[in-house]
């Protein structure tokens, strides 16, 4: 029989391992395209516009009416009750990232969120830090390969999960093998909440973005270059949390033709 | 940090801030900027704010209106969006490097067809319309001419979405020249999607034209 203890370590021991190497595998690869052009980091282009096309016709078929529906049948109040407490079960990852990204602030405005909302909020059901000032910042260790100096690496459009990149897919393997709260439910065998919230994250995040989704879906003539510019852009902003500067957009030059 | 984001400092702060709102929001520069370009800066991102706030006020003022019909709505909206946007600019911008290759004929076509595309997707956002408001939350100047315009847009149960307005004070008046989303620039995204549509359509210009077309 595994020690649940001993069960952790080892699982701690193989993500550092994993990290370090994906560190190494992609620090040479640093790409950015201020100009709009984010083919040059798609060089699976191909495969990635297959698998696109497969998530498109599942979240048409599926996803989406299920995230409409959501919407539809649940108050404003509920959702936002919901949204905040998946946040907060978030709260060790975020933390987590914040200090292996020595953002001092970040971990400390995290810390209190948690302490607050989990006790003043119901359980995290009402963001009471966010009303005092205190905004969540999410993180995930796709942003901390980054803040250490990793590239994204080639653009990725992953089965069922949609863009990301080789960086961010890396940390995103890490932050679900090392989420404290995924460990518990497995040592303690209830599998079925640690899915649960999963299924549960996923229909929130759906219902975030319909309009978001809808509009660009409706707007773009190559939708799939649309979203892996916005993908780019959104990650870019993200990293870079801290400098609001890095976060409003190009600079967009002043032409004296048109 | 903790103790400044506390409650009582946030509460104390915004009665303070009551008074004097817009002057308090305005980011203040850093200290080792000249001064008199410390003063222009100031004033250009508060024009830039009432800029902002004013446009609001004014789509609100008609979307509410129950008086009005969907006709209407739609004409005024195509004003206020002709009147508020720099469109020859972002226009110019969408197309990137494709700019240079495109000849006079092409770019004076290319320009007109993305007004109108620009204005038709805006326009379709006004039956999304539900009652919300405007609150602009802050301001930062960026470069010479720029301002970046924080705003919420506010619905009835107090939701907040952030979109930040970049505003470009040029020849006497307010633009914007981009709208920005969760990071996501709405300009960049444009040319990443005509930039692709370029490129795989063989590289010429007119294959952007010809779906520009086809979208009216």
């Amino acid at each position: 029989m595994i020690m649940p203890s001993q069960n952790f370590t080892e699982q701690k021991i193989k993500v550092s391992f994993l990290s370090i190497g994906m560190a190494l595998l992609l620090g040479a690869c640093s790409t950015t395209a201020a100009d709009g052009d984010y083919a040059a980091m798609d060089p699976m282009e191909s495969v990635n516009r297959g698998v696109f096309a497969v998530n498109e016709a599942v979240d048409e078929a599926f996803l989406e009416p299920v995230a409409v529906t959501y919407q539809a049948v649940t108050p404003k109040g509920i959702r936002l009750g919901l949204r905040n407490f998946l946040r907060n079960l978030r709260s060790p990852i975020d933390l987590g990232n914040q200090i292996l990204q020595g953002d001092v602030e970040g971990a400390a405005n995290q810390t209190a969120r948690t302490v607050i909302n989990t006790l003043a909020g119901f359980g995290g059901l009402v963001d009471v830090a966010e009303m005092g000032g205190i905004p969540y910042e999410p993180e995930d260790f796709g942003q901390t390969l980054a803040v250490w100096g990793v590239g994204s690496g080639p653009y990725m459009v992953l089965p069922l999960l949609g863009p990301s990149s080789v960086r961010d897919s890396a940390g995103l393997l890490v932050d679900t093998v090392a989420d404290p709260l995924r460990l518990y439910l497995f040592n303690i065998h209830e599998e079925g909440w640690h899915y649960g919230r999963v299924a549960a994250g996923v229909v929130d995040k759906r219902e975030e973005l319909l309009s978001v989704i809808s509009d660009l879906r409706k707007n773009s003539f190559d939708y799939y270059a649309a979203i892996r510019s916005a993908y780019f852009q959104n990650r870019e902003a993200l990293i870079n949390d801290q400098d609001e500067e890095l976060t409003s957009g190009p600079e967009i030059p002043d032409y004296d033709t048109y | 940090m903790i103790f400044r984001n506390c409650f009582v400092c946030s509460v104390s702060l915004l009665v303070l801030a009551t008074s004097s709102a817009h002057a308090a929001m305005v980011h203040v520069p850093n200290d080792h900027a000249p001064r008199f370009l410390t003063v222009a800066a100031n004033e250009a991102a508060k024009g830039a704010e009432t800029f902002i706030d004013s446009m609001g006020q004014r789509a609100i003022g008609f979307l509410g209106n129950d008086s009005m019909s969907r006709t209407q709505k739609e004409r005024e909206f195509r004003t206020l969006l002709r009147n508020s946007f720099d469109l020859k600019t972002i226009g110019r911008f969408s197309l990137g490097q494709y700019w240079k290759s495109a000849n006079d004929a092409q770019r004076k076509e290319y320009q007109s067809l993305f007004e109108d595309l620009v204005v038709n997707v805006y326009s379709q956002r006004f039956d999304d319309y539900k009652g919300q408001a405007l609150k602009v939350k802050g301001s930062r100047s960026e470069g010479a001419k720029d301002t970046i315009v924080n705003t919420a847009i506010v619905d009835g149960s107090g939701t907040e979405f952030k979109v930040d307005w970049r505003v470009r004070y040029k020849d006497g008046s307010y633009k914007i020249v981009d709208v920005i989303i969760e990071g996501v620039s709405m300009s960049l995204t444009q040319r990443s999607d005509f930039s692709s549509v370029i490129q795989r359509g063989g590289g010429s210009i007119d294959v952007l034209i010809a779906h520009l077309k086809g979208q009216q």
